[in-house]
């Protein structure tokens, strides 16, 4: 584009900037990178939480086993004894994002382990999200907002939440692609190109691979183009920036087995049929308009309406008739939940109770996008000035993330990326005028030639927007002659901010002082923002939660009893042993020891989960029973009284009980609460203090200090000494957090029983007991 | 005397006789008076005050042939919005129509049960005599309940949620079969024919309007506000406002002449504070926006200095306010970070 410029003089400086951009983008994306690696340095170089450690082990298999395996992978050491499909059951964008990274650097001699490729795909994709906003900010308002996007992408607290080194879940590459296929889109939209649209088709397939939140994309894009027609900025372009997208991407995308015929067959996706249609007919309009007399297309007009109205209302009636006829009206209860925001509270507790489905308030706004909340309204005001196709495309970004972030505080994340280009628009714009105003008044420059530079600099500033509105003029010039009339209103917009500046030769500029108070308030705000984002990144956001530190007068502590007692379990039990715990555990259970493992954190299924709830809240007999006809051998529970370790079992073990009392009605809440009040102190219920995880957690507590002094719950244990009869204790962290038991085997019983009954008893219990030798070859 | 006495005593048999007869026929005769008043009642339940309370319920006989449900009403505590009081009467009265629609066919089950209702500046006798001193409370008094006291009481969680599981607890209760909830729609039929047909006759003149490229869609000026609207709205946290039924300020408890509008605690919102926020956090951008693209018009050096020094003043102001706020309410000031060892 800047070749194409007359001048040398011009090319050299546009060379310049080139190079300039360039270098820029690279030290963007070492910061995008590298402010997420706090959690790193900090801590060290492990995979966090919970759901990163279940991509973490589909990766490993993904790199060990090649894949079709990977594909085809029935999982045989979750929900035993049902077992999981993992290949169909999971986005597959990440793991095969970072496989091939891995497959990549191992084939370049590079052997790094896949860990440490998944610890920082996260980061690595953070800097190409900021590279691929520079990309769309470029595309709307010039390469300087785009600059000034792409580094406040880099460092917006919301995204690196997400997407700390180590934190490997799929929003990591997700956020990436979202703004790569907008990109595209928008390059589609501004150039007219067939190419990019295959591109975009095929960068939605990734974005469709890689994360649930697609749907976004393909509800926002054909709003867009229902915007642009209805608001008569229909164009060719247009068509083949939507319809490409729309066939090429629904194929694709109903190629993920995890999406399938959902692609087709549900109501998030009919939106973009829709449109499909309506567009169609729109540009059936616009062709016979081109190709009639005005007179001539008065009367096609009515003829075409009617019967394009027509098939209109057919369609709708069609589809109002599919959506009508599936019981929730074809809408998942998440996306119902966006549109009527209290709809889940109604009538989804599961979904309203989730944390991260809440509503924020204002300070979430503050703490994840900071001074950008600010900044956006000016954003928005600078795409209506003027507006183009692309431009309206980032104010319905803005305006539908806005809202959907409003109803869901996970949705901030999708959010940033808008809020970072708004932003971006916004200080560009301001710090374009504001440095304008002071070289053109600095006290050296004589009034009289301030005067005939501004023009060219006016003109030359906004050097960037009006290049791409040149090219872009030029294009449609060449491309579109025969429906040229037409054109004319779409085109009117485009041309004023050209005329502005010929025609008028005044200095738009503000005052020199307050220019340079203004410069130093914006660049104090940006300060700030860098100074919060830093500080969001090191502290906030950075603790890999299954390391855990604390602060206190005599120095840092360090707890490491997660992996402690993985390891132990790797390492001393066999490798078919079950072991069984709360779900939360689940993932990392399977990941970190390799042991089979009775639910995990996809909670596909409520009975089972529900089972071990039972199990939990039973006394010792009956939780024995279950565990041992589930084959369970080790039962690991996570106890926080010693140290103070706040989200341990005994705190979530009311939703045990609720979850195991929904499916198997002898375990009763109120037989746990005192007065409903859930206590485990003396005053608790014998059923609480009787319960197996109450006597897990606290068994030989009081060997401790003697009082057996909760520190979670502040207060003293109500049953202190009691000995276990069903299961024997076999590991015990470092500071308690994860203590592991054995179930005991069973008990001879031969002696007692042969007295009364002796046929019958003898010969069912050691029926009984064979049957189970031959499962637990051990006992 | 003989003649006397046989007469006395001819008269007490035929007095037992009547007295017998008028018991049965009362039983009767007040299921009867109960399906009057309750066809009279447009939703079906029955309005009691303390009289007729005494008729069906206390003067009465065990077992009677009729259960009640009650719902305890108090017109003085319909502007308390926690207690949800005039929600629930909605709900009671959905319940009691529903009921009544699916027994329709069944006469006999549908005098097994009523669904009633007391005030309690007119009964308030009867709310003594059930002992209720909350509300919400239903309850229902079945057929052998004796004094009033020992009649059921219907869980709070029972009805805090809808009229569902109020018709789980009377099912549980009474083996009445109360059948689906028949809620009423949005939109009567009739309502809906006159939208659809208005739609109908607006689309053609919309189209033509479309066409021609003069609606209020094509004005910039309404998608820019709106679009500016909907950034306020939002992060304001609204949203957050609506879901949680979040009251615009609160009165302050030690104080009742204090109106508190901001409420310290980063779950939490109050309308009033939300707004304030959201203000500040647009205005910022607008005055900015107004800076980069407007003032540079104005020809006058002087009145853009003015200008532009007190938008950057309230600017300022606000940014700093928001950052006061935010520390006040969440406890996080801004600092750097310092690796410390």
């Amino acid at each position: 584009m800047a070749a194409s410029e007359a001048s040398t003089a011009t090319s050299f400086r546009h060379a310049f900037g080139g190079v300039l951009s360039f270098f820029i983008l690279i030290l963007i994306g070492v910061l995008a990178f590298s402010i997420r690696l706090f959690s790193v340095i900090k801590y060290e170089s492990v995979i966090h939480e919970f759901d990163p450690y279940f991509n973490y082990r589909v990766t490993q298999f993904l790199t060990k086993n090649g894949i079709y395996d990977f594909w085809n992978w029935f999982d045989d050491r979750t929900w035993y004894p049902l077992g999981r499909v993992i290949g169909g059951t999971v986005y597959p964008g990440l793991t095969l994002t970072a496989g091939t990274l891995w497959w990549i650097l191992n084939s370049l001699n590079i052997p790094l382990s896949v860990e440490t490729v998944c610890v920082f795909t996260a980061p690595i994709f953070s800097a190409f999200a900021s590279w691929a906003t520079y990309l769309l900010t470029k595309e709307v308002k010039g390469a300087g907002a785009g600059l000034t996007a792409a580094v406040l992408l880099a460092m917006v607290p919301s995204y690196i939440s997400r997407s700390v080194a180590g934190s490997y879940d799929n929003e990591a590459v997700a956020i990436f692609a979202l703004i790569f296929t907008f990109f595209l889109y928008i390059k589609t939209l501004n150039t007219g190109s067939l190419f990019y649209a295959t591109l975009n088709a095929l960068s939605y397939f990734y974005m469709v691979c890689s994360w649930g939140g697609y749907t976004f994309i393909i509800n926002l894009i054909p709003m867009h183009a229902l915007l642009c027609i209805v608001t008569g900025r229909y164009s060719s372009r247009l068509y083949i920036a939507y319809a490409p997208l729309v066939v090429l991407g629904t194929l694709l995308a109903a190629l993920v087995p995890v999406v399938g015929f959902n692609a087709v067959m549900t109501s998030e996706h009919f939106a973009s049929f829709l449109v499909f249609i309506i567009i169609h007919v729109v540009a059936l309009v616009y062709y016979i308009k081109g190709i009639l007399s005005p007179k001539m297309f008065k009367v096609a007009v009515t003829l075409v309406l009617s019967a394009g109205l027509i098939v209109c209302f057919a369609v709708v009636a069609i589809l109002v008739a599919l959506v009508a006829s599936s019981p929730t009206k074809g809408w998942s209860g998440r996306s119902l939940s966006l549109l009527d925001p209290t709809y889940a509270s109604k009538y989804i507790p599961i979904i309203a109770s989730v944390s991260e489905h809440q509503p924020p308030t204002w300070p979430s706004y503050f703490m994840d996008i900071n001074v950008l909340a600010f900044l956006v309204p000016a954003g928005i005001i600078a795409c209506f000035l003027p507006l183009s196709d692309a431009s309206s495309f980032v104010v319905l970004y803005i305006v539908t993330s806005v809202y959907f972030s409003g109803v869901m505080v996970r949705l901030m994340l999708v959010l940033a990326p808008a809020a970072c280009i708004m932003s971006g628009i916004a200080l560009s714009e301001a710090f374009d005028t504001l440095t304008r105003s002071i070289k053109f008044q600095l006290p050296g420059n004589s009034g009289g030639n301030s005067e005939a530079n501004a023009g060219d600099a006016s003109s030359a500033s906004a050097g960037a927007l009006n290049d791409v509105i040149k090219a872009d003029k030029a294009e449609e010039t060449a491309k579109e002659r025969p429906s040229r009339k037409s054109k004319k209103k779409e085109r009117e917009p485009v041309e004023k901010p050209q005329r502005n500046p010929r025609n008028e030769r005044k200095l738009l500029v503000l005052p020199f002082e307050a220019s340079i108070v203004g410069i130093i308030l914006l660049v104090m705000l940006g300060a700030f923002y860098v100074v919060h984002c830093v500080w969001a990144a090191a502290e906030a956001y950075s603790a890999p939660s299954i390391v855990l530190t604390s602060h206190s007068h005599d120095g840092l502590h360090v707890f490491d009893d997660f992996r402690e007692a993985y390891a132990w379990l790797s390492h001393n039990t066999e490798v078919d042993d079950k072991v069984a715990s709360w779900w939360d555990y689940g993932y990392q259970t399977t990941a970190m020891a390799n042991r089979t493992v009775i639910v995990d954190n996809n909670t596909w299924n409520n009975t089972h989960i529900a089972t071990v709830g039972t199990a939990m809240s039973s006394p010792e007999k009956a939780a024995w029973e279950i565990f041992n006809s589930l084959d369970v051998k080790y039962v690991l529970v996570v106890f926080g009284g010693l140290v103070g370790y706040p989200s341990d079992d005994i705190n979530k073990f009311l939703w045990m009980v609720r979850i195991g009392g929904g499916v198997f009605p002898h375990i009763k809440e109120p037989d746990y609460l005192r007065d409903g009040q859930y206590r485990i102190d003396s005053q608790a219920t014998s059923t609480m203090l009787n319960c197996l995880m109450y006597k897990l957690s606290y068994y030989r507590f009081v060997e401790t200090d003697g009082k057996a002094f909760d520190r979670v719950r502040r207060t003293e244990i109500g049953k202190k000494n009691f000995k276990l009869t069903h299961f024997e204790e076999v590991f015990t962290t470092h500071h308690w957090m994860v203590r592991i038991y054995k179930l005991k085997p069973p008990k001879n019983r031969l002696r007692g029983k042969a007295k009364k009954s002796k046929s019958k008893t003898s010969s069912a219990s050691s029926s009984k007991r064979s049957g189970k030798r031959t499962r637990n070859p051990w006992q | 005397m003989a003649t006397i006495s046989r007469g006395v005593l001819l008269n007490l048999a035929v007095l037992a006789l009547l007295s017998t007869l008028a018991l049965a026929d009362s039983d009767s005769d007040r299921a009867a008076e109960l399906f009057a008043l309750q066809s009279r009642s447009k939703s079906g339940v029955i309005h009691l005050d303390d009289h007729s309370v005494s008729r069906f319920l206390t003067s009465t006989t065990t077992p009677r042939s009729y259960s009640l449900l009650v719902f305890f009403d108090a017109a003085q505590l319909h502007d308390k919005s926690e207690l949800h009081l005039q929600d629930l009467r909605k709900e009671f009265s959905l319940l009691a129509s529903s009921f009544i629609a699916n027994n329709a066919e069944n006469p006999s089950s549908r005098s097994k049960l009523f669904f009633c209702d007391l005030e309690f500046k007119e009964s308030q006798s009867t709310f003594g005599q059930f002992g209720v001193n909350s509300l919400p409370h239903i309850r229902l008094v079945g057929p052998e309940v004796k004094s009033l006291k020992d009649s059921e009481q219907m869980d709070q969680g029972d009805i805090s949620r809808m009229a569902e599981s109020m018709s789980a607890f009377i099912e549980s209760r009474t083996r009445l079969h109360v059948g689906p909830i028949t809620r009423p729609p949005l939109l009567s039929k009739m309502q809906i024919m006159i939208i659809f047909t208005l739609i109908l006759i607006w689309v053609p003149f919309a189209a033509k309007k479309v066409l021609a490229g003069e609606t209020l869609l094509h004005d910039k000026k309404v998608w820019l506000i709106s679009a500016v609207f909907v950034y306020f709205f939002s992060v304001a946290g609204t949203m957050h406002n609506i879901i949680r039924k979040m009251p615009m300020f609160l009165v302050d408890r030690n104080d009742p002449s204090k109106l508190v509008f901001f409420y310290q605690g980063s779950g939490m919102q109050l309308g009033a504070e939300g707004f304030a926020v959201g203000f500040l956090y647009t205005i910022v951008g607008l005055l900015l926006a107004f800076m980069t693209h407007l003032l540079v018009r104005v020809r006058n050096v002087n009145v853009q200095r003015l200008i532009m020094g007190s938008a950057l003043l309230v600017c300022f102001w606000a940014v700093k306010k928001v950052v006061q706020l935010d520390n006040w309410k969440t406890g996080y000031g801004i600092h750097g970070f310092w690796p410390s060892s």
